[in-house]
Order: structure tokens, then C-alpha cells, then sequence
């Protein structure tokens, strides 16, 4: 009995480092998903040998009706954007071409009607999920990079939790040899002192879109990223899956991104506690917090939202956000007209 | 002892003098407080405006008392030169103000009239009157970002105190 535990015991010792030589070094793992990347860059690039014209017409607060010539399959929404002034550069943060969706740096490939939304606008939603799922890549691509490379991360598909839930979340699994290590203050000081290099570097969000077999050989070395490859393909209706690029690590999400890191700021990585064993290990949950570069708070406001952020955020399905017993309506003071 | 002509040194004599002389300028302001009347909000020369600021909150003042008083009645038809409207300010605009006390009147700066006398403009109104405010109110949006994550902080301290107070029943009782 004892043997056969100790057996089994060896047994996984062996199993984990065999998969441990298996498995490249991170290091050449990015690199070699950042030349997959590149390569299929280029291809598509190459798609269109000659330069043909398209017609944008810019939809907006002042920009109504105008027309600009641009280029097919190079020129993208921020191009668009050098064109008219300082300001559109700077401060948008994503695109809607013909009423969807477009990341900024993602060239166009038909006529349409564009428009450049900031994070000032009327109705900023689109922009306020699309930079919280930004910032949650930019934790993940923090996560990847902050481990020693004898240590590996396995990024798992983190929910996309609502911009009122108070915090962006990214799920990890690390190396089994790290089971035990519990983070303090200070590693997550450091791991938010990376994410701040990564912004003040300002790196563009590079979108592409691919089809699923290409996903697949950009991720061959993860079995958790190839389920989520395939999962989002088969949700898309086009079959095509969207990596994004920064730096030099290749990112898949689901929806569109903001256009470069340094749209965030006050950036703060602000827990990071297990939530249960999975098929995948033991998974974490890292938690932060980020406010844009033009809605920047006042520090008393940032450190009650980050006194938020710092507890687990409930993941609520759509169903059960309303309690059961509504609470009572607080006491109403007659206001004067 | 004084030494000094008085009557033809003005120091610290604060009325104004408008138009052809004291008479003219009363029936000046009459017209002008006619028209703030009817129209509830106008545009006129600085100084005019100043002058029938007094004039019409006084008038509020008397039509406060109620169209059966003599000295009210008498009162509204000098100064409302048009005679229609004296119905409106006994009905309209003196409710409008029972609960407040004095302050019926608001008063703007407007840019310098554009003739060659650039002279000093201002917009005159009632409180209370149809027309959009002329300090229009900024709101703020809901749906930036910061202002959505301090709803949630909102909603969850809400929910906490709801909590609470519940914990706290279920003690008690």
C-alpha cells in the first residue's frame, strides 16, 4: 500500500518534470508564437499588391459628411484619425465601422461609414467593455512575463465581468511546483510596477484575424488556449478567431481591444487568491483595477475603489443580480423645488 | 460750516437719472416693467434693468395682497400700462411667489449691444417662468467609466448596510 502511494508519488514527480523538459522555454515559446503572428501578418498584407482606394465617410460630432480616400487593406480607423486632428489620435480608444466593432489599428478592407469613439462620448459602453477586456490582457500578458522561466503559466479564459462588478479579473494556472507560494503585498506591488512599464511604453494592441488553424499552430504549446481557440471559433460567426499582438506576446480575446496600453493609467494589480483545483491545476484569480488616461480620479476615490477591488468579485449570471427580497427603499427626504 | 455748493456737487447721491427728467424716467420704467410683465423675461440696457428690479418686486409685493385691496389694485393699474395684464399678475404671478419672500426677479449680463454705443446689456426675468434656464445646468454622464465603477461601489454598500441592518433585526428579535 505504502509502496504503491510512494509509487504513484515517483510516479507524478517523474510525470511533471518529463512535461517540464517537454515544454520549451517561455522565452522561445513568444517568440515563436510572434513569428507565427508576423508571418501571417504579412501574408495577409500581401493579399492586396496594389494600392486601391475606398471611400470613409466620417460620422461624428463636426466630422458629419466627411469624405475621406483611403487605402484598401492598409489604411486603418487611426489613419483615419491623423487625418483630422491631435485630438481624434489621442483620445479615441475604438472604432464602429458600418455599426460594429472595429479595433483602431485593424486596417479596412470596404467603403463605409466610420466613427471614433472616445471615452467622453454619450453613450461610452462599447469603449468601457472593450478597455476592461484590454486591461484584463494586459494582466494576463503581465502574468505570463512575471514568472522565472523554469515556472509555467498557463493562462485559462477568464470571464468577462461587468465595468460595475468593480474589478477586471484574468484566471491562471500556474506550475504545480507553485501550489504552495501564497502572494504578498510585495509581489503584487512588482507584478503592478510591470504592468506600469508595459504602459508607459505605450505598445499598440495589434488585431488580426484568423482562421482557426493558424490559432492553433500560434498556441500548439498550451492545451487550455487550443479549447479556448476552438470554442471561440465555433461561437463567431464568420469561423475566424482574433489574436491580438503587444509587445511581443500574442493574445486571443473575445472581443475587440482598445488601441495602445498607454490609454490606461492608475493601473493597480490588486489581488490574486486560488479559486479551486480545475482540470488545468490550480487555478488563481488575479484581480486590478484601471481608470483611462482622460478619467483620472481624485485619491480618495481611487483607494475606496480599490478597497473594492482588492475582495473577490462574485461572478453573477444575468439572473440572479436581483435578490430575492428587494431591500426597502431608503428613507426619501422631501426635496424642495 | 459748509463752504461748498451742495446742489451742484453730486458726491454720494446713489439715484439714478434717467430720460427727460423725473417723470419721464418713471414712465420709462412703467413701459419696461410692462413688457417684463407680459413677457416674463427682456433685454434691455444694464442701468433699466437695475432701476425696474426694485420697481417689480415691490409690485409682487402689492399684488401678494390680492386684487379686492384698493391700494394694490390702484397700484397695478399705474404701473401695467397694459391693462390685460393686470389680470395675469393678480392670477399668475402672485401665486407663483406665495411661498417665497423677497428674490422674484433674476438678473444677466449680457455682451455690450453691438450699435456704436456699446452699451451695457442685461436679460431681466421672473423665476419661474417657461423658458430655459439662462444658467443652463451641466449634467454629468452616467455611463463613463468612473462614474458606472462608482455605481457598483454604491449598489454594494448599500447592499453591506442592508445587511446589517437586517443582522442587527434578527438580533434584536
Amino acid at each position: 500500500m505504502a509502496a504503491r502511494t510512494s509509487c504513484r508519488h515517483f510516479q507524478r514527480r517523474f510525470a511533471s518534470s518529463a512535461a517540464a523538459a517537454l515544454r520549451p522555454a517561455p522565452a522561445e515559446v513568444w517568440q515563436q508564437r510572434s513569428a507565427v503572428f508576423s508571418r501571417e501578418q504579412a501574408r495577409q498584407r500581401a493579399l492586396y499588391p496594389r494600392v486601391e482606394k475606398i471611400e470613409v465617410s466620417m460620422e461624428g460630432p463636426g466630422l458629419d459628411g466627411s469624405l475621406l480616400v483611403m487605402n484598401r487593406g492598409t489604411s486603418t480607423p487611426l489613419s483615419c484619425a491623423r487625418h483630422l486632428t491631435e485630438h481624434h489620435v489621442t483620445n479615441s480608444a475604438l472604432a464602429l465601422v458600418d455599426g460594429e466593432p472595429w479595433p483602431l489599428h485593424k486596417a479596412l478592407t470596404h467603403s463605409c461609414s466610420l466613427r471614433l469613439l472616445t471615452f467622453r462620448d454619450a453613450d461610452p459602453t462599447l469603449v468601457n467593455q472593450a478597455f476592461w477586456r484590454s486591461c484584463a490582457a494586459l494582466l494576463g500578458q503581465v502574468l505570463e512575463t512575471a514568472f522565472k522561466d523554469e515556472f509555467w503559466v498557463e493562462l485559462l479564459d477568464s470571464p468577462e465581468l461587468p465595468v460595475t462588478s468593480g474589478a477586471f479579473c484574468c484566471d491562471v494556472a500556474l506550475d504545480p511546483q507553485l501550489d504552495s507560494w501564497s502572494p504578498s503585498e510585495e509581489s503584487l506591488r512588482s507584478l503592478t510596477r510591470a504592468a506600469q512599464q508595459l504602459i508607459h511604453q505605450d505598445l499598440p494592441w495589434e488585431p488580426l484575424e484568423v482562421s482557426p488553424s493558424v490559432a492553433l499552430e500560434v498556441f500548439s504549446h498550451s492545451r487550455s488556449k487550443k479549447e479556448e481557440v476552438e470554442r471561440k471559433a465555433s461561437q463567431s460567426s464568420g469561423g475566424t478567431v482574433t489574436l491580438y499582438r503587444c509587445g511581443g506576446h500574442v493574445l486571443l480575446s473575445g472581443g475587440p481591444l482598445v488601441a495602445r496600453t498607454g490609454l490606461c493609467s492608475q493601473y493597480e494589480v490588486t489581488a490574486l487568491y486560488e479559486c479551486g483545483r480545475g482540470p488545468w491545476g490550480l487555478q488563481r484569480r488575479a484581480q486590478g483595477l484601471s481608470l483611462p488616461l482622460q478619467l483620472q480620479a481624485h485619491h480618495t476615490v481611487w483607494r475606496k475603489l480599490r478597497e473594492r477591488a482588492q475582495k473577490p468579485v462574485r461572478v453573477t449570471e444575468p439572473e440572479e443580480v436581483t435578490p430575492p427580497s428587494s431591500p426597502p427603499p431608503p428613507p426619501s427626504s422631501e426635496l424642495n423645488p | 460750516m459748509r463752504l461748498t455748493l451742495q446742489t451742484l456737487i453730486s458726491h454720494g447721491r446713489v439715484a439714478r437719472r434717467m430720460g427727460l427728467g423725473p417723470e419721464s424716467r418713471i414712465n420709462m420704467l412703467r413701459n419696461i416693467l410692462t413688457g417684463l410683465v407680459r413677457h416674463e423675461r427682456i433685454e434691455t440696457t444694464l442701468a433699466r434693468a437695475d432701476e425696474v428690479r426694485f420697481y417689480a418686486e415691490k409690485l409682487i409685493d402689492y399684488a401678494k395682497k390680492g386684487d379686492t385691496d384698493e391700494k394694490a389694485m390702484k397700484m397695478a393699474s399705474f404701473w401695467l400700462t397694459e391693462k390685460d395684464l393686470v389680470p395675469k399678475l393678480f392670477k399668475v404671478l402672485a401665486p407663483r411667489f406665495e411661498k417665497h419672500s423677497q428674490g422674484f426677479t433674476r438678473m444677466a449680463r449680457l455682451p455690450n449691444r453691438e450699435n456704436l454705443d456699446r452699451a451695457k446689456m442685461a436679460v431681466l426675468e421672473y423665476k419661474g417662468n417657461p423658458f430655459p434656464p439662462l444658467y443652463p445646468v451641466k449634467k454629468e454622464n452616467e455611463l463613463t467609466l468612473i462614474n458606472q465603477l462608482l455605481k457598483g461601489y454604491r449598489e454594494e454598500k448599500t447592499q453591506e448596510l442592508y445587511m446589517k441592518c437586517t443582522e442587527n433585526v434578527t438580533v434584536n428579535n
